[in-house]
């Protein structure tokens, strides 16, 4: 099964759209279950609902064997921590996806990285579903105990010289 | 002599989605102290309900600056009634906003700019970055870019 989602805040139709051909056109042959937002588009040929609270959203997830979705930083950690192969489009400003294209260059970067496969256009993306069947994410080392360190460090010294 | 202050009370903020998520993977970092969560979307409320007391601020970007004004209402009210003395944030916009009103009222400023900015500081990273008292990125690259903006690794 593939995961499609597409975020929290807004509709992803150009993504949603360019799925829902690639399995009508039999690029995609899993079954496709999607979270679209809220949006007027209807695919025709995957399941889909517009949102999906957080145990759901999990048990989709675990279910997958690849997920796509928009470059969100939500996303990309979601795929990273369960080791799911994870193939992005970023959203565009142009097509009024996002309110910036930063997307693009998160996109590139964890691609870069190794972390997960991208498709910059509706073009690119059949080609790229091919791809996810044997792409192995390459895992990322967290360094999140050094930015506790210090702020743990900076709260500790704020409480020992009072407020201010 | 500066009054000992054993317990701070620390606001935590992020945006739902992404933000939020970078921000409590450093939950650790706040775990002796007081906290309170602020968020901008009824859809995490089930993700921070749990984790304590917490306020829901509402959305707001550059393409609904109209929403600015009950964000702005909302982060006023907050800061008047919790009067924290520090907050932590990944961004995005309106918890910017809370950063910025809860510095006037004295509160010191945490901002780890989120890893989605790979090639500069946010925008709200850019507008806290003069008044935060402690600036992280998540990119080595963009530390170097400014002068008071510190690397110490990736939350994610």
């Amino acid at each position: 099964m593939i995961f499609l989602t597409v975020g929290t805040l807004f509709p992803f139709d150009r993504l949603v759209e360019a799925v829902d051909n690639a399995v009508a056109k039999g690029f995609i042959k899993e079954n496709v279950f999607a979270q679209i937002g809220k949006t007027d588009f209807e695919p025709k040929n995957l399941e889909y609902v517009e949102a999906l609270d957080k145990d759901m959203f999990e048990e989709k997830v675990a279910k997958a064997d690849y997920l796509i979705s928009h470059a969100g930083i939500g996303s990309i950690t979601t795929a990273l921590e369960r080791n799911k192969p994870l193939l992005v489009m970023p959203r565009m400003k142009r097509f009024k996806e996002h309110v910036n294209d930063h997307q693009v260059s998160t996109a590139r970067k964890f691609e870069q990285l190794g972390h997960v496969l991208v498709a910059y256009s509706v073009e690119e993306l059949p080609q790229k579903i091919k791809q996810l069947s044997t792409f192995t994410p390459k895992p990322r080392g967290s360094e999140a105990h050094r930015v506790v360190q210090r702020i743990a460090k900076f709260l500790d010294e704020l409480s020992l010289s009072g407020k201010s | 002599m500066p009054k000992q202050r054993e317990n701070l009370r620390i606001c935590v903020t992020a945006s739902a989605g992404g933000h939020l998520s970078q921000l409590l993977r450093i939950a650790e970092s706040w775990e002796k102290y007081e906290v309170f969560y602020v968020s901008t979307l009824k859809s995490v409320t089930k993700k921070i309900g749990r984790l304590g007391r917490f306020y829901i601020i509402g959305e707001c970007n550059r393409q609904h600056p109209f929403l600015a004004a009950i964000v702005l209402k909302n982060c006023i009210k907050i800061i008047l009634k919790e009067k924290p003395d520090v907050i932590i944030s990944t961004g995005a916009a309106p918890p910017c906003l809370l950063c910025l009103i809860g510095k006037l009222f004295g509160a010191k400023i945490i901002w780890i700019d989120s890893i989605a900015n790979v090639e500069r500081l946010s925008l709200s990273g850019r507008i806290i970055r003069p008044f935060a008292d402690l600036i992280l990125t998540q990119w080595v690259e963009i530390a170097g870019k400014y002068q008071n903006v510190r690397y110490e690794g990736a939350v994610i």
